[in-house]
């Protein structure tokens, strides 16, 4: 269908639209006339894709005199993956309708993993051993030595889409990963750097946020964008987490043992060079004494990683002379290993700030910040000129070298946290040396100033005035919408008692009373008599799952609970999760039905959908509150209280609120799903919790379902469920529509429109 | 909510339908919540808190619509080609769920009672078809009684061993039933009503393949659920043909398992024209005394087969010397009424009701009730498209499920007929 939203003639590939989905793009139409930033929270299974895709290419279509280049960040690559499918379908609408005028050029970009054709290289089990694979076939000074001996492997796509040169060029269409290599394949030609190389050229860039938001990849990738870029965050809640981890390191025992093979290695090599060609290291010297840039003359092919510190705080000056010998900087670095080694040793928690420990760097390892701060680049030239290609066993001392360049250039918004064992084991030493970054808006902050508009946008953004203070910026438009449904599709429910009236709750005082314990157990007990197919339970960590699982072991409940439905556990190891996983599905889909344990952020909290009959109702056991004694969060609720003026008690219960929506959001992902919510605590009953929740879920939460009982929340699960089972008209009937013709678009205004919604 | 109950009451249905509509204007509430038996449970809460009577009659009238229309839809596609030699297994879940008493008094009670009601106007609308019982119970399907005609005899056996324990298996009540309708001959056709309490089933093995097995061997299978939507029955509904519904409360349980009485198509692939060869047996004299092979007792009256000169004591039945299906005509006629299905009529817009009501008559063309509720305003109705009549919501179901006729058309062939011949 085709409509016209104020001066912008937006196609849209589907004959209907969802009545938010118009909304949507009204206020992202909005932000685009303005080239300011934006935050738009739209629940679920309503097509926040389709409706951002569709107007950001209608409006680029619309105003030809000012290309705009959209950069889709998703999360995961089945999210690209799923994104460019619709991109497709949207693209053949537009070609359609517009003819040849329409023709875009989109394309994913992903990992060598997952664009590499090569099958030698492909057989590699990780990610960075197909990294090492590739650099060992394309490397330059491998190129250069296959030209004079035939017998040195090389990648016969490299080679040949270096001999196309400036013809090797994808013609326009919408290219997912699939068709990148499938193309890629035909031509001979490297998909990955033929991908890599249209990301300049393309209209349409799909790709995961670490390419825009870890300035170690960034770097590279992301250099060359024009300021007039549409980005789009999507599925961004945990935005601030990304940004944080692009910019932490984490050193244990390991790296540092690593790191040490690493500088026995190299000094090996160095000491090969020395006898055999020494002329190489002099260049390197020679080069470091004259302060060239470092990956200006670097070719394609040769870089993996950029400098871990933002752009902007990249000192453009010479390597400092004491590092300037590969030997020297080797021993420094030695110095620098050994030094943090012997902060490992310590017995106690210790935590200081980047000033204090450059400061007792240079006392004790006679490493000044400069030196320190150029480790990384310097590593890189050295490797580069040891011709190393395996860089997958380089890992620890670049690491290390991170961890380096990072405390010497940043004074601020980080800390040093040295913990000798976990605080929850205390009995096992594992003692971790982090470098953790409290700002988010540090990361994100080349982000907003470079283009010109940043989409932030998910399913649970609530609430949403917190998000620009945490990432530091001001959105043109900021808001929330909700779902129009045909029916109550989705039923949250607040139990705060349990079938004895006594409140429930897992606050801390209260969390392994028998009372409580017994109490959760008699809710499961129930719903697994009422609820069919699948029931998915959150636990707020996963020793409290342990613990309650093991006391419901003993107490029978799960027993009886296994009568109706078979129990599966999410474990912290990756492969039994996915094994539980499947049998849980295949547990739904044979109708033994089944009940899934889970802990919020977790892996299937974050990434795994439970739609349909997967997941007809979710328990959420208490608040997922974090871990309120960790060393790293306590300096980062200092850190946003005294810059960002936000209290620590608001910042903990948001971010327990999203997870907690998170996790109850993983139950509906369309509209014609239907799924029940508990909240089984009784501070979610609590006006500043609730309050927090995202407005989909509010919407539906009536106040007679605030401060429920065991008894009454079955009665209520019967009465919905039956109400669900019956068969549904999709159009919507009575006085609510919830998908607009054409026609219906064009006969109301806007104003109407807005009036209907809100 | 009494219309469930009304329509299929041949002869009454259309005075308590008359009551009906006393019931919804004529009374006031407080008058109402003595006339009908359970007025709180259709009570419902608004947003504001305010208590408001559910619009019922709305609801099922537009559910009614809607399968009519899907009825339609599919009989268009398969030639209105008709299963009328049905073979009914009804698979009864005796699991521990039964004894739930979200039903009153419980899940199985009301069960049993549906059922009786139910295999009562199955015989009554295919006379020529055969149902058998089949109960699951502590995780194994057991055989209530063998595929037969009578009605009598299956509702005794039911009524004889309602006691509930264990879990359900879907998939051994499917295996069972399987095995009893491979036999029948190919004429019939094979249906499974599944009646199903429990939330999960308990197989012993892959139920997939069972379900694949009853789709080859052309088994369609319906499930009723008293509790929740389940993902299995709903699969075995999609792949066997069936329907999959779910109760709300107890008349329209009833309403769902009544569904199930009038013929489905036929499988398309499956209704080859067949012949089969059929007896009309005489009935004999009630003072002529000789020994049915039925009782195997002697007695008066009964039937003679044709052609082995058996006596039999039933219609329809297969007869037990020569395995010649014996009917009498009359079953054969009630059938017949299946096959040529009167259309269903129009909804009428009240609009257009309304704004053109000087042109269109007030008043069903059935019943003579006004058209109109009261206040003026014009109340839900509907129009034959071939006579043009209008007739009221309650007299369209009552023409479509019981006369099986329209007045309108009726009377006006007669009046036509009447006409030319005078001319």
């Amino acid at each position: 269908m085709k409509f016209e939203i104020e001066d912008v003639t937006v196609y849209f590939p589907y004959d209907n639209i969802y009545p938010e989905q118009y909304s949507y793009m009204v206020e992202l139409k909005r932000a685009l006339d303005a080239r300011g930033h934006c935050l738009l929270e739209m629940p679920t299974g309503t097509g926040k894709t389709i409706a951002l895709l569709s107007l950001i290419t209608s409006y680029v279509l619309s105003k030809p005199q000012s290309p705009l280049k959209l950069v889709y960040c998703t999360r995961t690559v089945h999210e690209m993956e799923k994104t460019l499918a619709e991109l497709k379908k949207l693209h053949d609408y537009q070609v359609k309708h517009l003819g040849p005028a329409a023709r875009i050029l989109a394309v994913g970009l992903s990992s060598r993993k997952n664009l590499c054709v090569n099958p030698r290289v492909l057989s590699a089990e990780n990610r960075d051993s197909v990294d090492a694979g590739c650099r060992k076939l394309t490397a330059s000074w491998v190129r250069a030595l296959a030209e004079r001996n035939p017998g040195v492997p090389t990648c016969e796509f490299f080679e040949d889409y270096e001999r196309a040169g400036s013809g090797a060029v994808l013609p326009p269409g919408v290219y997912t990963l699939q068709d990148l290599r499938a193309f890629g394949k035909q031509k001979g030609w490297c998909p990955y750097y033929l991908a890599r190389h249209m990301v300049q050229l393309a209209n349409v860039i799909v790709y995961s946020y670490q390419y825009l938001l870890d300035p170690k990849v960034a770097g590279i990738i992301s250099k060359e964008m024009q300021r007039e870029c549409v980005v789009v965050f999507d599925e961004a809640h945990n935005i601030d987490n990304v940004c944080i981890e692009a910019l932490s390191v984490c050193v244990r025992r390991q790296t540092l043992e690593g790191a040490t093979r690493n500088l026995h290695r190299m000094e090996q090599e160095i000491d090969r060079f020395k006898a055999t060609d020494e002329s190489r290291l002099r260049a390197e010297y020679q080069r470091l004494v004259e302060g060239l840039a470092l990956r200006g003359d670097l070719r394609v092919n040769d870089t993996w990683l950029a400098n871990p510190a933002l752009p902007d705080d990249i000192l453009k000056e010479a390597v400092p002379g004491n590092i300037r010998r590969a030997d020297f900087f080797l021993r420094v670095l030695r110095r620098f290993v050994q030094y943090l080694k012997g902060r490992l040793e310590t017995e106690n928690v210790e935590k200081e700030s980047p000033v204090a420990f450059v400061a007792s760097v240079t006392n004790q390892a006679g490493i000044d910040q400069k030196t320190l701060k150029f480790c990384y680049d310097r590593l890189h030239s050295l490797m580069m000129t040891l011709e190393i290609t395996d860089t997958d066993e380089f890992l620890h001392i670049q690491t290390i070298c991170d961890f380096a360049t990072l405390v010497g250039t940043y004074a601020r918004g980080f800390s040093i946290i040295i913990e000798p064992f976990d605080e929850r084991m205390p009995d096992v030493q594992d003692p971790v040396l982090q470098l953790s970054c409290h700002d988010a808006s540090l990361a994100i902050k080349p982000v907003f100033d470079r283009f010109q508009t940043v989409v932030i946008t998910s399913g649970t953004l609530s609430p949403i005035d917190l998000y620009p203070r945490l990432l530091n910026f001001n959105p043109v438009v900021s808001r929330s919408f909700t779902m129009s449904l045909t029916r109550d599709c989705i039923c949250p429910m607040v139990l705060t008692r349990g079938s004895d009236q006594l409140p429930v709750s897992t606050k801390f005082d209260m969390r392994s009373d028998l009372g409580v314990v017994r109490n959760y157990g008699r809710l499961l007990l129930e719903m697994v008599s009422v609820v069919p197919d699948g029931i998915v339970c959150f636990f707020v960590s996963y020793s409290y799952m342990d613990e309650i699982v093991n006391s419901w072991n003993e107490s029978g409940i799960l027993k009886e609970i296994m009568q109706h439905k078979l129990v599966f556990i999410e474990t912290q190891d990756v492969v039994e999760t996915t094994l539980a996983l499947d049998n849980y599905r295949r547990a739904c889909d044979c109708g033994r039905g089944a009940v899934f344990f889970s802990v919020a952020r977790g892996k299937v909290a974050e990434g795994i959908d439970f739609d349909r009959h997967y997941g007809r109702l979710v328990i959420m056991f208490g608040i997922p509150f974090q871990y309120t004694l960790s060393k790293i969060l306590l300096a980062r609720l200092e850190y946003l209280r005294d810059t960002f003026q936000i209290k620590e008690g608001d910042f903990l219960t948001f971010d327990a609120l999203r997870q907690a929506a998170q996790c109850v959001g993983r139950v509906i992902r369309s509209k014609a799903d239907y799924g029940m919510m508990i909240f089984a605590d009784k501070r979610y009953s609590r006006h500043d919790k609730r309050s927090k929740l995202p407005g989909w879920i509010l919407s539906h939460l009536r106040d007679a379902h605030l401060n429920l009982s065991t008894d009454m929340a079955v009665y209520i699960a019967r009465e919905f469920l039956r109400k669900m089972a019956q068969p549904y008209d999709k159009a919507g009937s009575g006085g609510k529509k919830t998908l607009l013709s054409q026609e219906d678009i064009e006969k109301m205004g806007d104003s109407s429109l807005n009036d209907m919604l809100y | 909510m009494n219309n469930g109950e009304g329509r299929r009451l041949a002869g009454q249905a259309e005075e308590e339908d008359d009551e009906d509509d006393v019931d919804e204007c004529g009374l006031e509430a407080w008058e109402r919540a003595y006339a009908d038996e359970r007025s709180w449970e259709s009570l419902q809460e608004d947003e504001s808190g305010l208590l408001r009577s559910i619009d019922n009659k709305a609801l099922y009238h537009a559910q009614y619509r809607r399968r009519l229309r899907s009825l339609a839809s599919s009989n268009a596609a398969s030639r209105i080609q008709k299963g009328l030699i049905r073979y009914l297994c009804i698979v009864i879940d005796l699991s521990r769920a039964a004894s739930e008493t979200d039903f009153r008094p419980s899940r199985m009670a009301v069960v049993a009672k549906n059922v009786e009601a139910f295999i009562r106007e199955f015989f009554d609308q295919n006379p020529l078809s055969q149902i058998g019982l089949v109960t699951i119970k502590d995780g194994v399907a057991n055989c209530l009684t063998d595929l037969g005609g009578s009605p009598e005899s299956h509702i005794k056996a039911l009524m004889g061993k309602l006691e509930c324990s264990g879990d359900s298996s879907l998939q051994n009540a499917l295996d069972l039933v399987c095995g009893y309708l491979e036999q029948i001959p190919s004429y019939g056709h094979r249906e499974v009503l599944i009646l199903n309490s429990a939330l999960s089933t308990c197989d012993p093995g892959d139920i997939m393949e069972t379900i694949q097995k009853c789709k080859k061997s052309k088994v369609r299978c319906s499930v009723i659920g008293l509790s929740a939507e389940i993902f299995i029955c709903k699969h075995i509904c999609q792949e066997t043909g069936g329907l999959y519904s779910v109760a709300v409360d107890e008349s329209h349980f009833k309403e769902l398992i009544l569904e199930h009485a009038p013929p489905p198509p036929a499988i398309a692939e499956f209704a080859i024209a067949n012949l089969i060869k059929m007896g009309f047996p005489q009935r004999a004299a009630e003072n002529v005394i000789s020994i049915c092979l039925c009782h195997k007792e002697a007695r008066g009256g009964g039937y003679t087969c044709p052609r082995c000169k058996a006596r039999v004591c039933e219609l329809p039945t297969e007869c037990r010397i020569c395995g010649l299906t014996l009917v009498s005509s009359p079953h054969l006629a009630r059938s017949y009424h299946h096959l040529f299905p009167i259309a269903p009529f129009d909804e009428v817009t009240p609009v257009r009701l309304s704004s053109s009501q000087h042109k269109l008559p007030k008043s069903c063309f059935g019943c003579q009730q006004s058209l109109l509720n009261p206040g003026n305003r014009p109340s839900l109705s509907v129009e034959c498209p071939r006579c043009k009549q209008f007739f009221c919501i309650d007299c369209d179901i009552y023409i479509h499920e019981s006369l099986h006729n329209c007045p309108g058309c009726e009377s006006f062939r007669h009046f036509k007929t009447v006409s030319s011949s005078e001319e």
